[in-house]
Parts: C-alpha cells; structure tokens; sequence
C-alpha cells in the first residue's frame, strides 16, 4: 500500500508492465525446464538463418537482416516519389494536380498484396533502355511494389502538412515578392518538414511491417525461410519459431513507431 | 487494347469465381470491421476508466498486434492454434482436425489487429475532446457510465470517424493477404483464375481495380456518414 501510494500512475503502469515481461521470461524458463528447452535449442540453431540467411550468420543473404534492407530501399524510393506526388497534387494547375491526385488516390486505395503482386507481374524480367540491360531481379520488385504505396501515403503527410501551415505565412511572403518556388524553398518547407517527420516515421515503421508481404516475390525474407524451416521442422516447435519471428518485429518497430508517437506530441504541442 | 486479353472473363465459370471471391471478401472484412470496432470501444472506454493495470494490459495487446505483420499473425493463428490443442475429433471419420477455418483463423486475427488500431483511435478521440465538456457533465451529476455513453462516446465518435475511416480501409485491404491461408476470398480466386488461364497481368489489373473500387465506395460513405453525424459548430459542421 505504501510502495503503491509512491508509485504514480505512469509508474504502476510500468511495473505491470514489467510484471508481464517477467513472467514471459519465468515461462520460458518453466517451458524450457518441462521439455521445452529441446525446441528453444532448435530456434537458437536456426537463430541466424533466420536473421541473415545464411546458417554461420554471414554473408547475409536473407532473413530479417533483408527486411530490414527492403524497408530502407522502398522507404528512400517512395521518400522521392512521394515527395514528388504530393507537391503535384498541390500544384495550382490542374493537368498536374488532377491525375496525380487520381494516381494518389488509386494507390492508397488498392491493397499493398495486390500492388505487390501486380508490380511483379507488371514489370518485365529485364528491361533493355538505350542498349543497356537493367534486370529487375525480385528484390528490386518487391522495393518498387512496396514503395508505390508509401509513396502514396507520405505524399498525404506532405500535403497535410504543407496545408496545416497558416495561410498567413504564404500572403506574408508573397507581399514581399517571393515566387511559388521561393516561398516553398524557404517558407513552406522549413516548417513543414517539422511537422512531416513523425508521419514519416510512422509510415516508415508501417512498411516494415508490410515487408513480411515481400514473401510473395519469393525473395528469402525471413517468412520465406520462416515457411522453409517449418517444413523440416516438427509441429511442436512451429510455435516457438513463430513467437520468435513475431518478437523479432516488434523489437524492431515498436521503438521506431514509439520515437514517431512521441514527436508526433511535441509538433503538436507547437503552435503557429 | 494494349494487348491485353480479357476474353476469360466470358467464362460463366470464371464470373462465378470472381462474384464469391468478392462475396467473401466482404463477409469477412465486414465480420473482422464489426468486431475490430467493438474492441476498439471496450478497449477505450477501459482506458478511461484509469485502472493501471488494465491500461498496462490494454498497451500491451495494442503494440503487439500494432507492431507485428498482419500477414505473420494470420499465418501463426492457422498454423499454431491447431497445434497448440484446438482441434476436434471429427466424429465421421475419426481422425483429429483443426478446431478453426482458414476463415475463422483470418476473421479473428483481422479482428485483433484491426480492435488493436481501433483502440488506439478512439483513444486518442478521447484524449483530443475538450476538458470542459467532461467537466461540465460531472458538475452536471453524470456517472462514470453515463458520462461515457452520453458525453464522450458519441463526441469522440465523430472526431474519429477519419481515423475510423482509415483503419476500416486499411482493414479491408488487410483482408487481401488472407488468400495466403487459404481462404477463399478475391484474391485467392484471383491466383485461381490466372493459374488457370495464365493471363497474370490481366487478372491483376482486374483484382486491383475491383478492390479500387470497393475501397472507394467504403471511404465514399464513410465520408457521407461523417457530414451525417457532424455536429453544428465541430469540425465538419463549421
């Protein structure tokens, strides 16, 4: 009662929470020591082939290290066509802004499964441009079908927070003779990168996630090789192998969406 | 045009497929939506409640189910649940199977994950509700209960209904990766027919705008039910 009347409510909040992840790890423990420890052994086995693809743990060829490279690649394409799709559904001319806010809508509109798929089929194996051969191995299809939508999400966190700047500002500086241009250069995007960069961290912790999808392109993502294992693995262990993978995620995103939530309270916070 | 070759479609067989497919995707995004808002209203309304250990409880299944693959959760519901003892003898033929569908499977992860998106809406319409109003309907004499079902329940409604309306379509574009178990839904029939056919591109391009499509319709009325429910003076009804 009195350790209790000390704590604030953040506090009991966290030693609960503390309480749970300790008592996940006195169930492993129990787990391992009533004969779960065999399939514990066969997880830590197949421990770095998981996260690198390869069963020494290097070269990395695959696994979780994977995903994390596709998200990174997809995120960096669909930072610059997203950039470049949202300030064009702001531009004032309409042939411009009305079929990339078509193109916009369509993409945020379709499943990223399906445009997944639909870009591996789109595109073609190689692509020959001016006598050069550029291959289009999986990898590089499942970057373009993951950071189509991206891009199209973080085209609307452009537009929002190009939008959610006071209309002041533009009259300000248009008063003193700044262009369009200009005034997005040096009024507008100062500001708004501010405001953008929780939405860019939420989006980016978003396709990560979107990359367990990537399983499809038949790259070896650590699903892929999640799935191969299973096969020569028995049903018992199946679920420790899934815990794994499903820890491996949330170890990695939630610190990332966690960052994006807190800036997210600290922009807002900011007034004009 | 642009040589692509839609003459399958004629196909009374493929036109079949394709109407369950999209039958089945919206019986089960509508079953997986209802039951997501659900637990995203309990989930609030016990944050609301302010009991510390439910509020760790609550966090805690919003960021596992926020922050791990939709595709991955499904995949661990249809093949651990039967291996971790859900199963039935079935009494005609004796042998032991699984206690869940594939559909049943991808209905209850979609639910969870899409509860776990829920909570966090509504939750975040809670908090973004003016202080006064509480305060006024407790100088009022409200109780806990009514104070929630009266007051904040449907003011933080309609200041989440655009998150709503996002967790709903990025729910049903969810429902697409169910065709990896096996459940019968679009796109499962949309790698069917091209299986069959080997019109890839064409199929895709179909699937892609049918659920184009229904996406739109869904944002179309949730976007009317928002200018419905807004009241004079709040957001929309300015």
């Amino acid at each position: 009662m009195i350790a209790g009347s000390m704590l604030s409510y953040e506090g009991k909040k966290r030693a609960v929470l503390l309480l749970i992840a300790l008592g996940v790890v006195i169930w492993i423990a129990v787990d391992a020591a009533a004969g779960g420890s065999a399939h514990w052994s066969r997880v830590l086995v197949r421990l770095p082939l998981l996260l690198t693809g390869s069963a020494s743990g290097w070269p990395i060829t695959g696994g979780f290290v994977l995903n994390i490279i596709l998200s990174i690649a997809s995120m960096a394409l669909a930072t610059v066509l997203g950039t470049i799709m949202g300030l064009a559904t702001l531009a004032r001319f309409g042939p411009i802004r009305v079929p990339s806010f078509l193109l916009m809508n369509f993409l945020r509109n379709s499943p990223w499964l399906v445009l997944l798929f639909a870009t591996l089929y789109f595109l073609p194996f190689e692509m020959h441009v001016f006598g050069m051969t550029i291959p289009f191995p999986p990898f590089v299809k499942a970057v373009i079908g993951l950071a189509l939508p991206t891009a199209a999400n973080f085209s609307e966190v452009i537009r929002g927070a190009v939008q959610s700047i006071h209309s002041g500002q533009w009259e300000a500086a248009r008063s003193l003779g700044y262009s369009t241009g200009q005034i997005y250069r040096h009024v507008i995007m100062p500001q708004a990168l501010r405001r953008m960069i929780p939405g860019w961290t939420n989006l980016y912790a978003l396709l990560m996630i979107a990359t367990a999808l990537a399983t499809v392109t038949g790259i070896q993502d650590v699903l892929t090789i999640l799935n191969t294992l299973l096969a020569v693995e028995n049903e018992r262990v199946i679920v420790y192998f899934y815990l794994t993978v499903l820890f491996l995620f949330i170890a990695y995103c939630y610190p990332i969406a966690a960052i994006a939530r807190r800036r997210e309270r600290a922009v807002k916070g900011e007034s004009l | 045009m642009f040589g692509l070759d839609y003459s399958w479609l004629a196909d009374p067989a493929y036109q079949q497929w394709l109407l369950t497919g999209v039958i089945n995707t919206l019986k089960l995004a509508t079953l997986s939506s209802s039951v997501a808002i659900l637990i995203g209203m309990l989930g609030a309304f016990g944050l609301t409640l302010r009991i510390f250990w439910l509020d760790a409880l609550i966090e805690l299944f919003v960021e596992v189910f926020r922050n791990t693959p939709p595709l991955l959760q499904m995949l661990f519901a249809y093949f651990t649940l039967s291996s971790l003892g859900l199963r039935v003898t079935d009494p005609s033929t004796g042998l032991s199977v699984p206690l869940l569908s594939a559909f049943a499977c991808a209905a209850i992860s979609l639910s969870l994950f899409g509860g776990a998106l829920a909570i966090e809406a509504f939750r975040s319409g809670i908090e973004t509700m003016p202080r006064s109003i509480i305060d006024a309907a407790r100088s009022l004499g409200y109780g806990r209960w009514a104070r929630f079902w009266r007051i904040e329940a449907p003011i933080a409604t309609r200041i989440c209904l655009p998150a709503l309306t996002n967790i709903l379509t990025n729910l049903f574009k969810t429902t697409s990766q169910a065709s990896v178990i096996t459940v019968p839904e679009l796109m499962y029939y949309a790698g069917q027919i091209y299986n069959d056919t080997f019109r890839t591109l064409e199929v895709m391009i179909l699937v892609l705008l049918i659920y184009v499509v229904l996406v739109s319709i869904l944002t179309f009325a949730m976007a009317r039910l928002e200018a419905f429910m807004a009241f004079p003076g709040y957001g929309r009804g300015h």
